[in-house]
């Protein structure tokens, strides 16, 4: 719950807070200093009254010398209170309607310049303190004195001052916030730029991108993440449109040709062969869209790395290898060409993929291999419990700047070439290179001296392939 | 005794030619749209097997399989579908399928995958020979003769000759006889099976009568006396 609240509600409330705090403790400080000073001051005024009040009883002829004396004194003294008791505790001089507090009567005299007391009456407020008049001619004996000043002028200017630190502090907190909210949304507007930047990005727009100069320190992290997760999107989303679009565009031939031969055939009464025939032709050209479709499906499901290798089975590669070339055995006969396997591996992965993968790269071979050629299939262990399955023919040299779009979707090498019935979609490549790389390997093609080869190496050991799996298009490099 | 068949399925053109085509092939067919419908016939026990959708309206196809196992009909269950989630075909056949087609299927493949599946349980007399007119298998010694000359197969060529003598007259499409012949369960996009097909004819039929391995355009291959076909 508490992290919900906006930032700039925080960070506002802690400057209200901090400034509050500070301005508080400031106030009491200034109080505390006055109020000390203020005492101080009593305190000395009281030291100079006693020391009047003995310089008149020393100059004193009598008691009633004393009390008359006194008594003028203490009228040009406005707010003294001065009380004279003798040593048996009966009250020689008292100023008049004053009301000494019993607690200072108890007192025992202290030292000039020690222990004053404060105390209130109501509204008015005094200092107190009590000291020994020393025997003279007048006082036969010690007598004790108790003296007290007004304090009210003190007391005022303490409560006035009182009350304006608080109007302060609290403007002072008003004001902070108020400061404090204004630089917070000052400071948070690199955040408020990136949401409005952000705002920008749709699907059709994925192309925006933070400016990570532009932005402070703290957040240019969160800035190039952003970036990275927008660069990502655009990809997928790029190749997700190309996909769509290959895919129709692929379709449409085929369908076009169902339709036209349908149309044609049906403008007229035709003889039965004819529409057997035509239905037939149909027959096998949908079943030629079947298989896209399917495989369209698996190629799919690899860009979106959801092609997972089901089971993890020991496979002897040779021996799927010498399965593959009896299947392709009539073929190659036909073809003139003679099948060869050099070599041995085993390898972690799911026999039924890794027997279509190869297979591609066979069919592909044959087709190309020239009369009386050999195709070569060699298998080679790698370190780290790999293989490398090379499948190597002899024909028409593969430009250089080719070999690493021969496993895109639909690449047919030669386009010109007529598109015989007995040719693929040209799927295959894309599909060995999505079974390669859903068993964590790589499929590249190489074409030098004649010989093309086209070597499958799984797994691949390096971290960075197995995360770019299904991700990202493999590696297309060309070894020298 | 004609073999019964019910097929639930909702989307009426399949429905309809599959029936057609069942039919024509010599079975009794059934034909229901909907789940609820599918498991009350299926549970009344008069079919030897059932053809399942699984997208079905009310019931879905996985719900009515369960509930049938449940009751404990053991009747044979192809499922047919157009997802192919890896995960879909395990749970199919754990729940009970004994096969899963995806669509778009060819009917050919449909056809000879019910047969396999009518055909288990049946005790098979292991034969040591075939013959259909004058073509001889010997399955023990791994011979062909044909108007009693030898004839020289490779292992696979012999393995497909089976294959077609023992589906006599059944036309096999040409994913079964890769699957079957040489163990490749994808589809080829070459016309790999096709050239086997037409070295073999070449041994076997040719200087040969009658022809004997029939091409049927769209769909795949038969071995018969031709003539023997109902067309």
């Amino acid at each position: 719950m508490i992290e919900r609240v906006s930032l700039t509600v925080r960070l506002t409330a802690f400057y209200v807070l901090a400034s509050t705090l500070l301005l508080l403790g400031m106030a009491a400080f200034i109080s505390s200093a006055i109020q000390q000073h203020f005492a101080e001051l009593d305190r000395e005024t009281l030291n100079d009254k006693i020391q009047l009040v003995r310089g008149i009883v020393d100059n004193a002829a009598s008691l009633e010398d004393l009390r008359s004396r006194l008594n003028d004194a203490l009228q040009s003294h406005p707010g003294l209170y001065v009380r004279i008791e003798g040593a048996d505790g009966h009250v020689l001089y008292d100023t008049a309607a004053f009301q000494f507090p019993p607690a200072l009567l108890q007192q025992p005299p202290t030292a000039v310049g020690q222990h004053t007391s404060a105390w209130h009456d109501g509204q008015a407020s005094y200092q107190g303190v009590v000291a020994t008049l020393a025997a003279g001619a007048v006082l036969k004996q010690d007598a004790r004195m108790v003296a007290a000043v007004d304090t009210a002028h003190h007391a005022h200017f303490m409560a006035d001052l009182r009350h304006s630190l608080w109007l302060y502090v609290l403007a002072g907190a008003a004001s902070s916030g108020l400061l404090g909210w204004w630089a917070t949304r000052a400071g948070l507007t690199p955040l408020r730029r990136m949401k409005a930047k952000a705002q920008l990005v749709t699907a059709h727009k994925l192309d925006q991108r933070m400016d990570v100069e532009a932005i402070p320190v703290e957040l240019a992290d969160l800035a190039t993440s952003l970036n990275e997760m927008l660069q990502r999107l655009q990809n997928d989303f790029e190749r997700l449109s190309d996909f769509s679009s290959d895919l129709a565009h692929e379709l449409r031939t085929p369908l076009n040709n169902l339709l036209t031969q349908t149309e044609v055939v049906l403008s007229r009464s035709r003889d039965l062969t004819t529409y057997r025939d035509t239905l037939a032709s149909n027959g096998e050209e949908l079943q030629r869209l079947a298989r896209m479709v399917s495989d369209m499906l698996l190629l799919a499901k690899a860009e979106h790395g959801l092609l997972h290798v089901p089971t993890l089975a020991d496979i002897d590669l040779a021996h799927e290898v010498k399965a593959l070339f009896d299947f392709y055995e009539a073929l190659a006969e036909e073809h003139e060409v003679r099948l060869l396997l050099q070599g041995a591996a085993h390898v972690k992965g799911d026999s039924l993929m890794l027997r279509r993968a190869i297979s591609n790269l066979l069919s592909n071979a044959l087709r190309y291999a020239p009369q009386g050629t050999d195709i070569v299939v060699r298998l080679d262990p790698l370190p780290g419990a790999g293989a490398r399955i090379s499948v190597a023919n002899r024909g028409a040299p593969i430009p250089q700047d080719m070999l690493p779009r021969l496993f895109d979707r639909f690449f047919r090498a030669d386009k010109a070439r007529a598109h015989h019935d007995s040719d693929g979609a040209g799927l295959g490549l894309s599909i060995t290179q999505a079974i390669a790389q859903a068993h964590g390997g790589t499929v590249c093609a190489r074409s030098q001296d004649g010989h093309n080869v086209f070597v499958i190496e799984l797994p691949l050991c390096h971290p960075a392939a197995t995360a770019a799996m299904g991700s990202k298009p493999a590696p297309k490099t060309v070894h020298g | 005794m004609a073999v019964n068949i019910l097929i639930v399925e909702d989307e009426s053109k399949t429905g309809d030619y599959l029936r057609l085509g069942l039919r024509e092939a010599g079975f009794a067919v059934d034909l229901v749209s909907n789940g609820v419908d599918g498991l009350h016939h299926a549970l009344a026990g008069h079919h030897d097997l059932l053809i399942l959708d699984v997208m079905l309206p009310g019931l879905n196809g996985w719900q009515v399989l369960q509930q049938l196992r449940a009751q404990g009909s053991a009747i044979p269950v192809l499922f047919l579908t157009a997802r192919d989630q890896v995960e879909d075909r395990v749970k199919g056949l754990e729940l009970g399928a004994d096969d899963y087609l995806v669509k778009p299927f060819s009917f050919a493949e449909l056809l000879a995958r019910l047969r396999t599946i009518l055909r288990r349980g049946r005790v098979e007399v292991e034969a040591t020979s075939m013959k259909v007119a004058n073509l001889e298998l010997d399955l023990l010694r791994r011979r062909v003769t044909r108007d009693g000359k030898r004839i020289d197969l490779t292992a696979k060529e012999f393995g497909l000759l089976e294959l077609l003598m023992r589906r006599q007259g059944e036309v096999l499409p040409r994913s079964l006889i890769a699957s079957q012949v040489w163990d490749m369960n994808f589809d080829s996009d070459t016309n790999v099976i096709d050239v086997a097909v037409r070295r073999l004819r070449g041994k076997i039929d040719d200087g040969f009568e009658p022809k004997l391995i029939q091409t049927v355009r769209g769909m795949g291959y038969v071995l018969e006396v031709p003539g023997e076909r109902c067309d």
